[in-house]
């Protein structure tokens, strides 16, 4: 980097050099930390990531069937990875899994959308007076260490047995560790980052939109994150305990249901589906911060 | 926003009661000539400067932009106060580059900050362009020492644009403009990149684009070139002294070495250790520069003022 500023000695040229033509010149990957090994050809870092990951994915797989070989557990109570797979695939294909998915989806992506919304205003309300920030700080601390799941009985009081009571209690678990991972996002945005803002004329609304909100992205997203899994969490212990609500079960309904007739592999397909979804969302999140907070610099992929 | 450059109306030079008479040891303050704006570019509004009401308590000529009068400041620590600015007075012109030195901890950023509105002094009065009440705001852009201070999810072009377009340009007009300073600051190359992807000097060239985009009256700079290297620091001190000579805008301009003071001001403020004053003030415009053989008497001078006041010379380089 040393020689870019060089070419800026005269303005005629400036940058000429530097930056003209490939626009790669001048960055150059960081070079790759070097761990033992990964000098050879065919080590492990070498692999692409997908590669690396299913293989990993096959050998807890392999285990598993190892265990159902060796000791031949009661298949009544137990299901290898055979089973497991068709019960999957059955379910996918008659729509039993799919429609209980889309079930459960559709009550988690709206009180998580609440919840989101809520974490967002709250911080909103905590940055701009100090009586939101009392109000809060105190919410965060008495609501957010409850289990979310607590409040259903109360929620299914309030709102009767129906989805309504399920998006209050997910909304609720998700709104406290937004509203937690936010502000820690917005008080921890660098000092000189502010005091450069507002000489530039920032003022609220803008002050938290372009600044705060971008500057804030790393901690909102270990937020979404963070609220994601609880959520996800919240909505199945619900549905579990709930059984069904309005008519169509979710996915949580399909586990309980399945382990009440003890179609254990169907409980396994449940389950899978519930990881499969799990590790969806993560990837989108995480090409979503590839694209914002890594390609700014402010994180490291 | 209207152009916030101004210009010296036309015919009447101002001179005489600028001398500030309260400033100890400031024989410098001189009337500016008539002045024209050197305009830098085409699109900014040319206009006389309405005359603005005299202040009751100073004298405030035409020609002053910035006069502090007694302003103290300290600022709590902990468990203690510490008393930063002890009496800080002086004056500064408009298109005046206006160098503040001292040993560090005399208060020398603390001062600048209360004149870009973020402190407010405990006493004394900071009067910029006629207003004492001093809010954070473009007419007075800061260049921070820090390299962070650029958005770092914003692109160089939309660092420099995006407070043109807060401050009510057109997004045409802030792009154009935004690129012209570029072009000014020799970043027109690295429009789109991010700031991470910039050395540390050209950090600075974009806060500089930055600032000078808004077409402040004064610039206000603390240390900005303090985190560079030697050779960049140089070169960028070159590059400013072009510019400022290009746009002549004010500038207030915090170091704490001599050299740089020497280099780029009009007129170099020397405060003391805290609680700090004014210990004297250095008219550089009358030096020819690095060959007269004042120049290093006075450089001798200010290595005194400097030596003499404070233990810890260490914080100034020569």
């Amino acid at each position: 980097m040393s020689n870019s500023d060089a070419t800026l000695a005269n303005d005629k040229v400036s940058g000429a050099d530097e930056t003209g033509g490939d626009r790669r010149l001048w960055w150059r990957p960081p070079p790759t930390v070097r761990t033992p090994g990964s000098h050879h050809p065919l080590s492990w870092s070498k692999l692409p990531t997908l590669v690396r990951r299913l293989i990993v994915f096959a050998v807890l797989v392999a285990f598993w069937q190892m265990y159902m070989s060796v000791k031949h557990p009661n298949p009544l109570l137990f299901s290898g990875p055979a089973a497991a797979a068709t019960a999957f695939v059955d379910g996918w294909r008659n729509g039993q899994i799919a429609s209980a998915t889309a079930t459960t989806l559709e009550v988690l992506l709206i009180g998580m959308a609440i919840g989101l919304a809520l974490g967002l205003v709250f911080t909103i309300l905590a940055t701009v007076s100090t009586v939101g920030k009392d109000f809060v700080m105190l919410m965060t601390a008495m609501l957010n260490p409850l289990p979310s799941i607590a409040i259903l009985p109360l929620a299914i009081i309030w709102f009767g047995l129906n989805n309504n009571a399920m998006i209050f209690v997910i909304a609720n678990a998700v709104a406290w560790p937004m509203a937690i991972n936010m502000s820690t996002g917005f008080t921890t945005v660098n000092p000189t980052l502010l005091m450069a803002a507002r000489n530039l004329g920032l003022r609220r609304w803008r002050m938290i939109k372009d600044v705060l909100l971008p500057a804030g992205l790393p901690f909102i997203m270990s937020g979404v994150k963070v609220s994601w899994a609880f959520g996800w969490r919240t909505v199945i212990a619900a549905e579990l305990i709930f059984g069904t609500a309005g008519g169509s079960g979710g996915l949580g309904y399909y586990i309980n249901t399945s382990q009440y007739f003890l179609k254990v592999p169907d409980v396994f397909a449940g389950l899978i589906t519930i990881a499969i979804i799990g590790i969806a969302v993560e990837m989108l999140l995480n090409l979503f911060e590839r694209r914002t907070v890594v390609r700014w610099g402010m994180q490291r992929a | 926003m209207a152009s916030r450059v101004a210009r010296i109306k036309k015919g009447g030079a101002p001179v005489g009661d600028t001398t500030g008479a309260d400033a100890p040891g400031d024989p410098s303050i001189e009337g500016t000539g008539p002045d024209l704006l050197l305009s830098a570019n085409g699109p900014q509004p040319q206009r006389d400067l309405p005359a603005r009401a005299a202040s009751n308590s100073l004298p405030d000529s035409d020609s002053t932009l910035l006069s502090l009068e007694h302003v103290r400041i300290s600022y709590r620590l902990r468990r203690s106060v510490v008393e930063a600015v002890g009496d800080a007075t002086f004056q500064m012109d408009r298109h005046e580059r206006l160098m503040l030195i001292g040993p560090s901890g005399c208060g020398k950023s603390t001062l600048l900050k209360a004149v870009a509105g973020f402190i407010e002094p405990e006493g004394g009065t900071i009067r910029f362009d006629g207003r004492s009440d001093l809010t954070p705001g473009p007419d007075r852009a800061v260049v921070f020492q820090e390299f962070d201070q650029l958005f770092p999810w914003r692109t160089v072009i939309e660092n420099v644009a995006y407070p043109l377009r807060v401050t009510g340009h057109e997004r045409a007009e802030a792009r154009q403009r935004a690129e012209f300073f570029l072009e000014m600051t020799g970043l027109a190359a690295a429009a789109d990149r991010h700031p991470h992807e910039l050395s540390g000097g050209m950090k600075q060239r974009v806060a500089i684009a930055r600032a000078l985009a808004l077409e402040p009256a004064m610039l206000l700079m603390d240390e900005p070139f303090g985190s560079l290297d030697a050779i960049t620091r140089v070169r960028l001190q070159g590059e400013l002294k072009r510019i400022a000579d290009r746009t002549r805008v004010a500038i207030f301009f915090v170091t704490h070495s001599i050299l740089e003071a020497l280099t780029l001001g009009d007129r170099i403020v020397v405060l003391g250790s805290p609680p700090s004053h004014v210990r004297t003030v250095v008219d550089v415009r009358e030096l020819g520069g690095p060959t007269d053989p004042r120049y290093i008497e006075v450089q001798q001078h200010l290595h005194e003022q400097l030596g003499a006041t404070d233990k810890d010379l260490s914080g100034v380089e020569l």
